[in-house]
């Protein structure tokens, strides 16, 4: 019992290491299948940090959250992302618009960013202040591929981690979430994601890419 | 008694440099499913040049004859910096990082006045490309250094390793993390290996240090090998001790070095088999993007300093 | 006049370099007259190291009071930082002069030797003079001097149309500095009574914020136009490589330093360091001087032009160390400033060796090929051995290699910026670390410039017919060279021989600082590395075997050209295109075509650099002054009556202004 004990305390104050690290290797990852891997690496961490909170504040609709995380978004949403990429036929490129160096110096940015944001709030919060920074680095990351990615499934990822973000950092500031809303959030998402992928399939269709930079092409 | 462990440590680093190269190849091997050479067959490669004779070329001067020497002096004086059996080595409690780093600099600098001297265009090529890899891999080597010196407040070697000793062995620091990464990036830009140089290929257009070596032969050429191999074996030494140097014998007696030699070995051949698994997988990289690669390794390292204020606060 | 002992050696000194010589060599055209000029300029030089040596050791500093004699208060005290610089100088000046005897003979015919001769020792004079000066007066007339007579060393060597129109660019921006120099020392004059250092030392405690604030900019301003910062540094690569090498060795080895000199005067010696924002911009400055200079010399493959920009890059690490330390004393950490000061000032004194011994290798070079561009040059280290081992020595040091004097200073450089870590909760502690991330970069680009300047200038195949019927030079030139060579080496060896020196000037400047532990560490350890590196050479070199000459792989050709090896320009190609943003070069293609379109008969390709900034800075900047300049002459009219209205004019507002101000 003790062991879990270490291992979980380890987990909830080491966790945002990894978060970093995925964050910044999803700045200069190259393909569309290490992007969606990075993204189910971070969020089996996420799944580890909310089983490790449910352990610690003993709350038992946490584990079926995070039993729910883990469901959806390290299995159900990566496999989905890959049959689509089959499916599409799309070249695997990420097709970025910054070289990886700058996208480094961006993300190591981000990350100064939410740490001198969030000093502040953690102080009178009560709440670490890596974890909190995480969150906010999360999302800020997840816009930053939104913004600088010019592929349409790269641009779904990239709502997926700033999904992420919003979800650890509520997890974060309640201490375990409310089960209700979290399968509020869940679902908004699912169908925002289901509606994206139906798109960008017909996209595929009628103009053979995917690209969204030629989007421009369709105005007046 | 503590100086006759440092020289044994000295002594190992540079007698088990070419045991190192031999294993890593054997491993690669293995791994392309091919047999691969005996693990000794480096030692046997050193004996053979050293019986050969020298061939040196008319347009040369005494800078063709003297670089071997001098690069094989810098490189065995670096690896009488780094501790591996106990947190102190012959130069590490005087010297520090910035010494070692520029010591490596100084025998890249005449080797590559040696590659020059050739009067030939594959040294030239081969020194103008380690002049742009070099330049650009010191800037992430000593900010990553800096971070690990940074969270120690020390900086010797000595001091650097025995305070990670202090520290548990669970408490993962995200400064440590991105210094490693960095490092690692960075040592295989050193050291020459994939995915920056391919130390085995035999195209001279694709060569950076195998390049400046090609108008070499007999024992300048094993010297220069040799050097070679010690770096390797340095940088991985010193990887093990900045990181996780837990293991290392803390008093003098015999039984608590031979254990932390055999961590050692350990470690070492953990750090191999993620080498040979990255130089197996990896291409090797367009000359080009390794400015790239080397400009992540900035920004990584650049992060670890960064992250030390928060650790320090 | 008030003189001791010491200010009779000075005197005599001064008299000797300003009078006697120039007298000398004006008077007669004889080779005895010149060669009692030259041992009287030698033993000027040499009196002025011992001046330097008793000066530091002395506790009441030797003084020479001309006031009586001059119009203005003329003072020159030699204390301690007075007496380092005056060392430097002097030190430099020997070897110098030795290489510049058969240098001028060779170069010169009469009367144009006895001339530079005659201005050689006034410029060794104005130097001397400005780093002991103790008066404002003293000061100013040196620095005046020192630029009048640089620039008339310049125009001895020749007097074409682009030669002019540069020293013209140097003369403008050397007074623009001037002026900004002189304004420093009369915003003290409301508040000390005269200029002499003591009352403005006093003064300096009294005077209010803001005009601490302005005398800390214009002296940054006035003495970063003389160092070379950018963008101040315009007329360092016009100026340096046009003069003769002697003259380019003083100028960058020591008149650059004078600048120095007069910051660390100004800024820790009168103001105790300037407001808490000048560290900062005194580093912004450096880190981008030092990037961006060692940046444009890897582009150059003229070997003074690249030596020049060379200087500006030591220049801005010069300037990181004063930058740390003016940051350690607004944060009262006098330790750290001392440790900073020390490696600025040793990377100084370093640089004044190594800069003017590689200058007086160019001239060797060009002494023996005629010839000073690298792409023309190759396989001199067999043609001229002593040469090549002086000239290995300078690369080695300036590229900051260890048992080298350049990577002393370099060490204790990074060194002080690692312990601004230990400045915890200022913005000094991320960004100085961050800064030796800069500084590694510039060290790396600084050994990648000098492996290719010495690869390609002295090893391989000789690329042209000059560089092929390469002979060694003269002995004078071998012994300068040779002198400079070995000091470089006994400090890279035994630092310990500065560093005491240094360390106890720093405890005047900086009051409350101990001894730094890291100038202590490195002394101990460097000669231990020595012992390592060379033993195990010398243990290495034992095992080689006999040798035999083969010709290079020629990849089955018969025989290697010289037009096959790498060249200055291709080897630098990697690093230029990775940095391709510092440059943006005009490039043109001219084909000229035959009449088969295939097969023109020639194609020539043109790469030249443009600096930006006189397009940005400064051109803007020289229109709008002109057409100032156009606007005011409305004003001349020529209309008598308009004249007599501006005198009407100054006497009503004269009258209003009295009227107010009661």
């Amino acid at each position: 019992m003790d062991l879990v004990g270490i291992a979980t305390g380890q987990i909830l104050s080491s966790f945002s290491v990894f978060l970093f690290l995925t964050i910044l290797l999803l700045a200069v990852a190259r393909r569309i299948s290490t992007a969606v891997l990075l993204f189910s690496l971070q969020s089996a961490v996420i799944t580890a940090e909310v089983l490790a909170t449910a352990f610690q504040e003993q709350l038992p609709e946490a584990y079926v959250v995070g039993v729910l995380v883990f469901v959806i978004k390290v299995v159900t949403i990566p496999r989905a992302f890959f049959l689509l990429a089959d499916k599409l036929k799309t070249v695997r490129d990420v097709k970025a618009s910054t070289t990886p160096t700058q996208s480094v110096f961006i993300a190591a940015a981000i990350i100064y960013l939410s740490y001198a944001a969030v000093h502040s709030y953690g102080q009178s919060m009560h709440v670490p202040d890596d974890a909190l920074a995480a969150a906010v680095s999360l999302i800020l990351t997840g816009a930053f591929l939104m913004v600088s990615r010019k592929k349409a499934l790269m641009q779904m990822l990239g709502l997926l981690v700033l999904e992420n973000g919003i979800f650890l950092a509520a997890l974060i500031t309640t201490f375990g979430m409310p089960l209700v809303i979290e399968i509020g959030v869940f679902f908004d998402i699912l169908i925002g994601l289901l509606l994206m992928g139906i798109f960008t399939f017909r996209i595929s269709d009628t103009f053979d890419h995917l690209d969204v930079s030629k989007l421009r092409r369709l105005r007046g | 008694m503590k100086i006759t462990v440092d020289i044994l440590q000295v002594l190992l680093l540079i007698l088990g440099a070419p045991l190192v190269r031999g294993i890593i190849a054997r491993m690669k091997a293995r791994m392309q499913r091919r047999q691969g050479a005996s693990v000794w067959r480096p030692y046997a490669e050193l004996a053979k040049l050293f019986r050969k004779e020298d061939l040196v070329p008319p347009t040369s001067s005494a800078v063709f004859r003297l670089a071997p020497m001098l690069l094989f002096g810098a490189t065995v004086c670096v690896a009488a910096f780094v501790p591996v059996v106990h947190a102190s080595a012959l130069l590490a409690s005087g010297g520090d990082f910035f010494l070692l780093v520029y010591l490596l600099a100084l025998g890249r600098f005449f080797l590559s006045l040696g590659a020059l001297d050739g009067g030939s265009a594959f040294g030239g090529m081969g020194a103008s490309r380690e002049a742009l890899v070099s330049s650009l891999a010191e800037a992430p080597f000593l900010l990553g250094l800096v971070a690990v010196a940074i969270l120690a407040s020390r900086a010797d070697l000595a001091g650097i390793v025995a305070w990670t000793l202090q520290q548990s062995i669970f408490n993962i620091s995200a400064v440590h993390v991105l210094a490693f990464a960095s490092l690692a990036m960075v040592a295989l830009a050193e050291t020459g290996r994939m995915p920056v140089d391919n130390p085995t290929t035999h195209l001279e257009l694709t060569m950076i240090h195998e390049g400046m070596v090609l108008e070499y032969s007999g024992p300048r050429l094993a010297l220069i090998e040799w050097a070679s191999a010690i770096k390797l074996h340095a940088m991985l030494a010193l990887l093990i001790g900045l990181f996780v140097p837990w293991g290392m014998a803390s008093g003098d007696s015999a039984w608590g070095i031979a254990l932390a030699l055999l961590l050692y070995c350990v470690k070492a051949g953990i750090l191999m088999v993620l080498l040979s698994v990255i130089e197996s997988a990896v291409a090797k990289m367009r000359m080009y993007l390794v400015p790239e690669f080397l400009g992540v390794a900035s920004a990584v390292s650049a992060l670890a300093v960064i992250f030390t204020m928060l650790a320090k606060r | 006049m008030q003189m001791g002992l010491m200010g009779a050696s000075l005197f005599f000194l001064l008299s000797v370099l300003g009078v006697c010589v120039p007298l000398i060599l004006i008077a007669s055209h004889t080779k005895s007259a010149r060669k009692l000029a030259i041992s009287l300029i030698l033993t000027a030089s040499l009196a002025g190291c011992a001046a330097a040596v008793l000066g530091f050791l002395r506790q009441s500093p030797p003084l020479l009071d001309l006031s009586r004699i001059t119009p203005f208060p003329f003072l020159l005290v030699i204390d301690r930082l007075s007496a380092f610089f005056l060392l430097l100088v002097c030190a430099v000046a020997v070897p110098v002069t030795i290489f510049a005897v058969p240098y001028f003979d060779l170069h010169y015919s009469e009367p144009r030797r006895n001339w530079t001769w005659a201005f050689f020792s006034l410029f060794l004079l104005s130097m001397i003079v400005v780093v002991t000066a103790a008066t404002g007066f003293a000061f100013l007339a040196g620095w005046e001097l020192m630029t009048l007579v640089s620039a008339a060393l310049i125009l001895i060597e020749g007097d074409s149309e682009e030669r002019r129109h540069n020293v013209f660019i140097y003369l403008l921006m050397m007074h623009a500095g001037a002026a900004a120099v002189a304004a420093c020392f009369f915003l003290f004059l409301p508040y000390s009574h005269g200029l002499d250092f003591e009352a403005i030392r006093t003064a300096s405690a009294t005077i209010p914020g803001p005009i601490r604030t302005a005398v800390f900019l214009s002296a940054f301003v006035g003495f970063g136009t003389k160092a070379g910062l950018i963008p101040l540094h315009l007329w360092l690569p016009r100026a340096h490589p046009i003069a003769p090498s002697p003259v380019s060795a003083l100028m960058s080895g020591i008149m650059l330093k004078t600048a120095v000199y007069g910051f660390v005067r100004f800024a820790f010696d009168f103001l105790g360091g300037g407001p808490w924002w000048s560290g900062y911009a005194v580093l912004l400055v450096a880190a981008i001087t030092g990037l961006l200079g060692i940046l444009y010399a890897i582009a150059e493959h003229d070997l003074k032009r690249l030596l020049a920009y060379s200087s500006v890059e030591n220049i801005g690490i010069v300037f990181l160390g004063l930058g740390t330390s003016l940051i350690f004393l607004a944060n009262q950490a006098p330790l750290g400033a001392a440790l900073a000061l020390v490696a600025a000032l040793l990377h100084a004194f370093n640089h004044a060796l190594f800069k003017s011994l590689l200058f007086l290798g160019a001239g060797a070079i060009s002494n023996a090929t005629d010839s000073v561009d690298l792409n023309e040059l190759g396989g001199l280290q067999r043609r001229m051995p002593f040469t090549g081992a002086a000239m290995l020595v300078g690369c080695c040091s300036i590229a900051g290699m260890p048992l080298f004097s350049g990577f002393v200073s370099e060490w204790l450089t990074f060194r002080g910026l690692l312990a601004g870590s230990s400045l915890i909760g200022t913005k000094a502690q991320i960004i100085l670390p961050l800064m030796v991330g800069i500084l590694a970069l510039i060290g790396g680009l600084a050994a990648a410039c000098f492996v290719k300047t010495f690869g390609v200038a002295f090893l391989g195949r000789p690329r042209s017919a000059g560089a092929e019927h390469a002979r060694e030079v003269p002995l004078g030139m071998r012994v300068g060279l040779l002198l400079l060579g070995a000091c470089c080496i006994c400090i890279g060896i035994l630092p310990g021989l500065l560093l005491r020196p240094l360390v106890s000037l720093a405890q005047v400047l900086i009051p409350g600082a101990g001894v730094p532990e890291e100038t202590l560490s490195i002394a101990r350890i460097i000669p231990w590395i020595a012992a390592i590196v060379l033993g195990t050479g010398a243990l290495a070199a034992l095992l080689k075997r006999r040798e035999r000459l083969a010709r290079t792989w020629a990849c089955g050709l018969p025989e290697l050209s010289s037009r096959m090896q790498y060249t200055s320009t291709v080897f630098s190609k990697p690093i230029r295109f990775v940095f391709a943003r510092a440059y943006r070069p005009d490039r043109t293609v001219e084909t000229l075509p035959a009449d088969q379109p295939y097969f023109p008969v020639s194609i020539s390709y043109r790469s030249v650099r443009t600096t930006s900034y006189e397009r940005v800075l400064y051109r803007p900047f020289v229109e709008w002054v002109v057409s100032l300049a156009h606007r005011l002459r409305r004003l001349q009219t020529g209309n008598i009556q308009i004249y007599l209205l501006y005198i009407f004019l100054a006497l009503v507002s004269l009258l209003t202004f009295l009227r107010f101000q009661n």
